[in-house]
């Protein structure tokens, strides 16, 4: 264990070093949360109602994207596909560490910094311009949001490492992730704005793929949208879809590990 | 000729071209049907009608498309910057700075560029939200935007020659273009003068839009120019202050 926090710790030393990124990583996330905020509330500028969302719950669920970016989406193992191609690999796959584990702590780190901050940012901008934001009435939202976040956040690693170990049989990891890991998980997970504000043939086809699971229903959950059994539902899917990718993520890993031939190395 | 090695390496790797271009399309798609299905239920966005709203965005897209287009060398310049292979550049009978803008030209986003200008023309024709002169109007002020986009993307390559940091800056760029996705004035007065001044997205994407639509003054054609001959200018300078302090030091 000792040495998974060795890791945590040079992973945070790496943020450290390079600070400038990180600010304008920072300052990047404010300007996407920002987009969206402002152009909600101009939605809302002359109305208190729409498409099924108060208000106070749409900026919530502006505010909710932010933060789950930050918990969920906020990743290191994405460096796995560039370090599988380079054959820089090579040197981890011979310290005495498991590589679900190793990436695990760099992105715990990851999400614990973004988090951080994205508390401190948020909460100033929620100060500044005095906007209700909106709390679960029920006690158990809180604890089905926290258990679906939990899941998710083990969802979207093993999603995303699955779509790293593509790298040992394509060159084009990065266009796999970019389309996969970018495009459809971005519009698909509800991280631009709720699903159900898409017509209903649209959401049927998004419903089918595990990533309004990361986003989407964690956030329909809080802002208590949706019933107790839809919500054990949501749960209960988000966790088959974990186990197959956890699955896959462990086939695809062994697999490609014996395949592994460091051209880049 | 640079243009035509980059445009045949990417067709090449034809995998990854198509997985690109479906991502720019299922992008662009996605966003059209979030707006179009939002619009059919508000009616209006900060004062503008729903096809006032969509032409926004499509000019949105075509200035970032044909942006991204010509300029995207300069992901690829900070490699250049640190190996110290750009001295190779320098030496060539071309201008300085054609490496670093013009070095890669992204084909993909050529490909997507001419369905989107059809589309765009027959959208405003038909819905008649612009008429021959606000077009002429709108065609200088696209390109005033190509030129302040030139002078910005400069300015990066000049910071990245100094700090050897790009990558960062030029996808602020991207997400602050992002922000004139839709109408710049659901922003407030503070935030909309940082995109007119500092990048100047509204200058970048929202003038020309207005000009299309007939609804901007001639101070803004006026102000507007001159900013985008104030950056280039400045731009410029700051490239040939960079320049003499390029120490070419891994090579």
């Amino acid at each position: 264990m000792r040495k998974y926090f060795q890791l945590a710790k040079i992973t945070f030393e790496e943020y450290l070093t390079y600070r400038l990124n990180f600010v304008l990583w920072r300052f990047r996330s404010l300007i996407s949360f920002l987009t969206l905020f402002f152009f909600w509330l101009a939605i809302y500028s002359n109305r208190n109602e729409f498409l099924g969302y108060q208000k106070a719950q749409m900026l919530a669920y502006v505010v909710g994207i932010a933060i789950l970016r930050s918990i969920v989406l906020g990743s290191r193992s994405v460096d796995l596909g560039g370090q599988i191609r380079s054959g820089e690999l090579t040197r981890l796959i011979l310290w005495p560490v498991s590589m679900f584990t190793f990436w695990f702590s760099r992105d715990l780190i990851d999400k614990i910094l973004n988090i951080l901050f994205t508390v401190i940012e948020l909460g100033a901008v929620l100060i500044i311009f005095k906007f209700p934001f909106y709390f679960p009435q029920k006690p158990e939202t809180y604890f089905s949001f926290g258990l679906l976040v939990v899941l998710s956040l083990f969802l979207y690693f093993f999603l995303s490492f699955v779509i790293s170990v593509t790298a040992f049989w394509t060159e084009e990891v990065w266009a796999t992730r970019w389309l996969f890991g970018t495009i459809f998980l971005e519009f698909f997970s509800g991280a631009f704005f709720p699903i159900d504000v898409l017509p209903s043939w649209l959401q049927k086809i998004i419903y089918l793929t595990p990533f309004p699971y990361l986003v989407f229903f964690p956030l329909k959950i809080w802002l208590e949208q949706i019933s107790g059994i839809m919500a054990i539902r949501a749960i209960f899917i988000c966790s088959i879809w974990l186990v197959f990718f956890y699955w896959l993520a462990k086939i695809l890993w062994q697999k490609g590990a014996k395949n592994y031939g460091a051209y880049g190395g | 000729m640079v243009s035509l090695r980059a445009a045949q390496s990417q067709l090449l790797t034809s995998w990854a071209g198509i997985l690109f271009l479906l991502g720019k399309i299922v992008r662009f798609l996605l966003f059209f049907i979030f707006l179009f299905t939002v619009l059919d239920s508000v009616k209006t966005l900060a004062g503008y009608n729903r096809e006032q709203v969509i032409l926004f965005f499509l000019v949105f897209n075509l200035v970032d498309v044909s942006v991204q287009f010509l300029f995207r060398g300069v992901y690829q310049f900070r490699p250049l910057v640190v190996s110290g292979n750009y001295d190779l550049d320098l030496l060539k009978p071309l201008p300085s700075f054609f490496r670093p803008l013009f070095g890669w030209t992204d084909i993909l986003d050529f490909i997507t560029l001419i369905p989107l200008w059809i589309y765009f023309l027959w959208f405003g024709f038909s819905n008649q939200l612009f008429n021959p002169g606000n077009f002429f109007l709108f065609l200088i002020l696209f390109a005033s935007s190509l030129i302040l986009a030139f002078a910005f993307h400069l300015f990066i390559c000049g910071v990245c020659v100094l700090t050897t940091e790009i990558d960062h800056l030029i996808w602020v760029y991207r997400d602050l273009t992002n922000m004139a996705k839709f109408p710049t004035d659901i922003y407030q007065r503070g935030i909309q003068l940082i995109l007119t001044f500092t990048i100047p997205v509204v200058i970048l994407i929202t003038v020309p839009a207005k000009a299309l639509m007939g609804i901007l003054s001639w101070q803004g054609i006026i102000g507007s120019s001159l900013i985008s001959g104030l950056f280039l200018f400045f731009s410029l300078k700051f490239w040939g202050y960079v320049l003499c302090r390029y120490t070419s030091a891994s090579s």
